[in-house]
């Protein structure tokens, strides 16, 4: 039994002292948890004829305050909005914290930061306005300006690469993923000369991937040190995370360059990150996959992700997006049920983010007047969820 | 445990002649001193375990503000209980009026009383301090999730009091034992004349 002055704030500390560096913004968090949308705020919302129905009725939920100086609302407003609400929220939370909580906090930053360099490279290749991409920028993964503005500047080989690297991304916090990717590469070149061609206009989406895969890697390594509850329920999160991030990078990689023989090896087994259920023995049989069976073939091996594949086999309008999707909407909701521990920030800003997406599909259906597929999105917190409804008739 | 390998003038023959050479009013004056400061902590832990969670939940939900102060009360209960074992014991020590002469106790001084008492009330002091710590933290936790679930639902706070109430239980066992303790303990003061 720790006296309260031995708890370092560098530690989370158990369920005795925990609350004396992190509870205020624990708390801060869990009454956040209130402001997710109920059951009958999507019936409402759902009944609505056109957007200014909806608008009316998100006027009394917690998004009332962030639409009022909207005068029309439209999907991509009401994106932008609610993003921009979840961003100021999770600013809140970052600047009560200390360490490590805050440490923990911008690791779920970092994933955006990624998304957003993707987006400025992608961008500019396709020549659009760095103003443009700048205010498209997901508000939680903001670098300096300065920063964002130099990153379209540089060319897209791999020298292009290793000189935007040693210029702007080093001083990130992105940038030792970025140098990861660089060793990888280097190490690829250095082994087999004609790979080097392909490389040369190796593809954007390869290195979203692979930056995503050393994130992965680093934010659960981080979650192990913690210890305790956190990693208990952080690991079980990422794992799921990583073994969705192996399954979608061998679907997606199905028809490009990706899935041949060759490459498979060298490339794509590169992309699945080194921890999950899937690893390593999944991860290893994913390397032969060559078409959707196969895939499937491995993918039903495994009891966690069996359902979700015959979801996706099963021809009904899910995909197996959806399926994950509503894995990943059962998992989160059970971080809240602890307390005492970080899983429930990351929990809060991933269910935020289902939430906005749910918004923006209810809205786009009004928009274009196809009530068939309104219902398709996964509410959260609901009291007729498949989990809850299960529980409730026993 | 006596045995004779002692020469030296103040050389200790073993534990027992250590512990027993220690003055009983020592022994009360630290479990007088424990049982206070160790209430003090315990009532301290679950008050910053409580009260750090309702300021945070208050912020969103400011309605559970003033009903979840009892838990902050009830922590302060356990300090109240060190301050009352404190004080009847420190009604217990008396100084000695007489029965000294020359700096050391006369014989007809009340040795078995005198330690019966010394070794009493330092127990009792404790008794109250350990139970006292171990009823702050379990109040301290059970009312920082009191806070938090009547944030999310107020039907949850009366259920949840139920809880705080057992562990507040803990800290009255301790002062009921120590006050049944220390009643038999008698410090003496005077010598029968």
């Amino acid at each position: 039994m720790a006296t309260p002055g031995t708890a370092q704030p560098t530690s989370v500390g158990g369920m005795d002292t925990f609350n004396i560096a992190h509870g205020f913004v624990e708390s801060l968090v869990r009454g956040m948890r209130n402001s997710f949308l109920s059951d009958s705020d999507y019936h409402h919302l759902t009944q609505c004829d056109n957007l200014d129905d909806c608008k009316m009725n998100l006027g009394e939920t917690d998004f009332g305050p962030a639409l009022q100086e909207e005068s029309t609302l439209s999907p991509t407003i009401l994106q932008s909005a609610a993003i921009n609400k979840l961003s100021t929220e999770f600013l809140y939370l970052r600047s009560q914290s200390v360490a490590p909580l805050s440490t923990f906090l911008d690791f779920i930053t970092h994933e955006y930061m990624i998304d957003n360099i993707m987006l400025l490279l992608k961008g500019t290749m396709s020549g659009r306005d760095i103003n443009d991409l700048i205010s498209m920028a997901h508000p939680l993964g903001l670098f300096k300006e300065s920063t964002m503005r130099s990153i379209p500047t540089f060319e897209s080989n791999s020298k292009g690469y290793a000189d935007l690297y040693q210029c702007v991304l080093v001083d990130t916090p992105v940038g030792v993923y970025f140098a990861k990717f660089l060793k990888e590469t280097s190490q690829q070149l250095g082994n087999a000369g004609e790979v080097r061609n392909v490389l040369e206009e190796v593809e954007i989406e390869i290195i979203k991937a692979s930056l995503q895969k050393f994130w992965l890697e680093d934010f659960y390594a981080f979650c192990e040190e913690l210890g305790g509850e956190t990693a208990m329920m952080m690991g079980e999160i990422l794992r799921t995370r990583a073994d969705t991030h192996a399954i979608n990078v061998t679907l997606n990689s199905f028809g490009t360059a990706l899935n041949e023989p060759s490459m498979r090896l060298s490339d794509r087994k590169r992309l699945y990150p080194s921890f999950g259920h899937l690893y390593p023995h999944g991860t290893a049989m994913l390397v032969n996959a060559h078409d959707p069976d196969s895939l499937g073939a491995v993918v039903s091996q495994f009891s966690q992700y069996a359902p979700a594949w015959t979801v996706h086999t099963s021809g009904v309008d899910k995909s197996i997006d959806d399926a994950f999707y509503e894995r990943d909407v059962h998992q989160l909701e059970l971080a809240f049920e602890g307390q005492m521990h970080f899983a429930c920030f990351y929990a809060y800003v991933k269910l935020k983010e289902q939430e906005i997406r749910n918004l923006v599909w209810i809205s786009e259906c009004v928009l274009q007047n196809q009530k068939e597929s309104i219902n398709s999105f996964v509410p959260i917190f609901s009291q007729h969820s498949p989990w809850r409804v299960k529980n409730q008739r026993r | 445990m006596s045995s004779s390998s002692c020469t030296g003038e103040y050389c200790n023959a073993g534990w027992s002649e250590v512990l027993t050479s220690m003055s009983p009013y020592g022994w009360g004056s630290m479990g007088l001193a424990f049982g206070l400061s160790l209430s003090v902590i315990g009532a301290a832990w679950g008050i910053f375990l409580t009260g750090s969670s309702l300021v945070g939940a208050a912020v969103k939900s400011p309605r559970i503000r003033s009903k979840n102060l009892i838990s902050v009360i009830f922590c302060e209960a356990t300090a109240i209980y060190g301050v009352i074992m404190a004080i009847v014991l420190n009604g217990l020590m008396k100084k000695p009026e007489g029965g000294i002469e020359n700096g050391s106790f006369t014989d007809e001084w009340n040795w078995s009383s005198f330690y019966f008492a010394g070794y009493g009330v330092f127990s009792s002091g404790l008794s109250v301090g350990l139970t006292n710590v171990a009823s702050g933290v379990a109040v301290g936790i059970a009312g920082s999730s009191c806070a938090l679930a009547d944030a999310q639902d107020s039907s949850l706070f009366v259920k949840i009091l139920i809880v705080e109430i057992f562990a507040s239980a803990l800290g009255i066992f301790g002062i009921i034992v120590g006050i049944i303790q220390s009643n038999s303990c008698q410090f003496p003061y005077d010598v029968a004349n």
